[in-house]
């Protein structure tokens, strides 16, 4: 038997279709992505850039609007994962990362793992070769985060009082010893750090390890292939409290922060400084001119191993119970073009050393060019600070503490942080 | 047949309402119930839940939590930080009971005796207690820079070179540097209160003393010290309270530094549970933290007691 309609069941359906075509015509119900970052999007002029951004987006995705929730904080002090677990947080979150960061959220499960959208937007071919490899080695092959700048951390200095003493940046570590000492004697701070930050002392004694013991030593001790106590760590520790008995960092900056360390630099009482890219911040902060300001890692008596040290500073994350997971991909594909990411690199506000080679292009503060050419050309070393988790870094940041105020020996620094990272596990 | 049909119950209801009875428990719950709720929630669900905590191994919000009996503890009395931040709590309590109770009875005795301006001065001297905590740190973190600080600079400008300190960077001094910045918040709540004891002395025992040949001193001894000994058991146990309670200045001047120099057992709680995530060891120091304010307490209250007999 064969239903057939009959006219009024035709035009009954009809009317029905007319009236449900323009319901289809509409656009998808309105979808709202959440975007945690960046940290300064309180600041006007960084808000601008990213509602740029987020426009640029949102043509790409009819009906979806991008929101961003400034940041409360870190992982380090438990924002982040306040955040994921209350349940109203964001889709995708941009935070200070780093494999002793991610590593916290990720064994808690509160972000995914990002391994299959790595594969199939192929991600992993948008950054440094070494840097793909460095992130596949974190846990054990899976992936949790998309690198979205990374450190460079080295030597700011002022070229002009270098001129003006007729100065040169030496290229052995015995040199920049013996430049420290003339420096001095010409009544200047050689090297400024303010510890009290304890990040800042963390950067530091990056520079000098990685100066001293190499990438590789220092990757391995990162990575417990070889203990603290390694003797190229100890002799790093030990130059660290060399430079503060020559008088080269002067021992009352064990209680100075970064700002007021940093405020002997700008007003050209120190002549080096141990910073990052991130350092013009503080300097459009403090109002104080970069032009004849100069950039360099620290030098080093081993072969190629004058390099600028950080890792990955920023990541792009998605929470394991975002609401929107397809979009929070398609966020960090669109932050990860190229596109996106020139047009952050030629911001007035961008600092940032990114995770892969952007087409050339002009920064708009001229001496981070000699930051990303150090970067670029020498590559990145660690920064232990990032690689670390709570318990250890914590040790780390006293120790430097306690060795640039000869409250602790070398040997008995390392012991400590290789007892901090034996209960790490 | 009627009266007691009528008459027992209300009388029954009567004697309800003048006791405790069935509708006065129903009232008397509903107006309590709020109270009980919140003490229930803020107060006593927290505290318990500390307590099962510190007897498991509780790692980050996330992380699967089973019992350790009492490996937290045992893992903390094996912690040289640990003892360190206990040995330097109980000198921060001794300092800030000092620093800060010390200059309140200081200014309320120098401010009694002033003639002119009394008001101006209670008000004026009692200001910084309404900054917090965490603006003072802030605030003192720039007096004691070594180099840009008021402290050094005045020193500097008086010709006392050799008196410039690292006052945050010294590991003796740092204690004592930020112990101050703390008292300059506290004391003036105790200066009000020492002030109000003041006036509650006969003035005439005064009068007494001076026509026995008392100098200022042996009054301050013998008149203003016994018949401030109300006052001052309220001052000690909120100074007690307040220094048990120290935190925010440590944390945004020195975040227990230079090599735990400054490390005090709540700045060590805030970093187990929310630097190190391990939840479960700053339970177990919640814990010990707890017992060392009571067991301080009681002993306070007995040697009062004591005073008392005396």
């Amino acid at each position: 038997m064969v239903n057939a309609f009959n006219r009024r069941q035709l035009l009954q359906l009809t009317a029905a279709a007319a009236f449900m075509l323009p319901l289809a015509a509409l656009p998808a119900a309105a979808e709202t992505l959440t975007v945690w970052g960046p940290e300064q999007y309180s600041q006007d002029e960084v808000r601008a850039l990213w509602d740029e951004l987020d426009a640029r987006f949102e043509a790409m995705h009819p009906g979806v609007t991008v929101e961003h929730m400034l940041p409360t904080g870190t992982i380090n002090d438990g924002a982040v994962q306040a955040a994921i677990q209350s349940g109203v947080g964001p889709d995708v979150l941009l935070t200070n990362s780093g494999v002793g960061r991610v590593g916290i959220v990720a064994r808690a499960n509160l972000i995914q793992p990002l391994t299959e959208a790595y594969a199939e937007h192929g991600w992993g071919e948008r950054l440094y070769p070494w840097l793909f490899a460095d992130l596949q080695r974190q846990f054990d092959g899976a992936l949790y985060e998309w690198p979205d700048g990374l450190d460079a951390i080295g030597l700011w200095y002022h070229a002009d009082v270098m001129a003006e003493h007729g100065w040169e940046l030496p290229d052995s570590y015995a040199g920049m010893l013996e430049l420290f000492d003339e420096i001095k004697a010409a009544g200047l701070f050689p090297l400024m750090v303010g510890p009290r930050s304890n990040f800042n002392g963390g950067h530091l004694f990056g520079q000098i390890l990685q100066a001293t013991a190499g990438r590789d030593v220092v990757g391995d001790v990162l990575y417990s292939k070889e203990p603290w106590t390694h003797e190229a760590m100890v002799a790093g520790a030990a130059r660290l409290q060399e430079l503060v008995e020559r008088g080269h960092i002067p021992r009352e900056a064990v209680g100075m922060n970064l700002d007021e360390a940093s405020r002997l630099w700008f007003t050209k009482r120190a002549v080096f400084f141990v910073a990052g890219p991130w350092f013009t911040n503080n300097a459009r902060g403090a109002g104080f001119d970069l032009t004849n300001a100069a950039y360099a890692p620290m030098p080093s008596d081993l072969e190629g191993q004058s390099k600028p040290t950080g890792g990955i500073g920023w990541s792009w994350m998605v929470p394991t119970n975002t609401s929107n997971p397809e979009l929070a991909l398609a966020w960090i594909d669109f932050i990860t073009s190229d596109d996106a990411m020139l047009t952050r690199a030629q911001d007035p506000t961008s600092w940032m050393v990114y995770p892969r080679e952007l087409p050339p292009f002009e920064p708009a503060i001229p001496v981070l060019n000699d930051v990303f050419a150090a970067a670029t050309e020498r590559g990145i070393g660690y920064n232990p600070s990032v690689y670390m988790p709570g318990n250890v870094l914590d040790t780390y940041y006293q120790v430097i503490q306690g060795l640039i105020g000869d409250q602790v020996s070398p040997e008995e620094a390392m012991r400590l942080m290789q007892e901090a990272q034996d209960a790490a596990g | 047949m009627a009266e007691p049909r009528v008459a027992a119950p209300a009388a029954t209801g009567r004697r309800y309402r003048s006791g405790i009875g069935r509708d006065g428990v129903g009232q008397a719950t509903l107006f309590f119930l709020p109270a009980l709720l919140l003490y229930g929630v803020l107060t006593l669900f927290p505290t318990l839940e500390t307590v099962r905590l510190s007897f498991t191994n509780a790692a980050g919000l996330g992380s699967t939590v089973s019992f350790v009996g009492l490996d937290n503890y045992r893992a903390l009395a094996n912690d040289t930080i640990f003892w360190k931040a206990f040995r330097q709590t109980l000198l921060w309590l001794v300092l800030h009971v000092v620093l800060a109770g010390g200059t309140g009875l200081l200014l309320a005795v120098l401010i009694a005796r002033t003639k002119l301006g009394q008001r101006f001065f209670r008000t004026a001297f009692f200001l910084p207690h309404v900054v917090s905590l965490a603006v003072v740190g802030v605030i003192f973190s720039m007096v004691y820079d070594p180099f840009f600080g008021l402290l050094n600079g005045a020193f500097r400008a008086a010709g006392l070179d050799f008196m410039t300190r690292s006052w945050l960077g010294d590991p003796d001094l740092v204690l004592f540097s930020v112990a101050a910045a703390s008292a300059w918040q506290g004391y003036g709540l105790y200066m009000l209160l020492f002030l109000a004891g003041l006036q509650n002395i006969d003035h005439s025992l005064y009068d007494v003393a001076a026509v026995d040949g008392a100098n200022s001193l042996q009054q301050f001894r013998h008149v203003t010290l016994p018949g401030l000994r109300e006052v001052s058991t309220l001052v000690l146990s909120l100074a007690m309270i307040n220094g048990f309670k120290g935190f925010a200045t440590v944390w945004v001047m020195t975040q227990g530094g230079p090599f735990y120099a400054s490390e005090l057992l709540n700045t060590y709680i805030f970093k187990l549970a929310f630097q190190f995530q391990q939840q479960g060891k700053s339970a177990a120091l919640c814990m010990v933290l707890g017992l060392l304010a009571i067991t301080l307490t009681i002993a306070f209250n007995r040697w009062r007691e004591r005073g008392k007999r005396w």
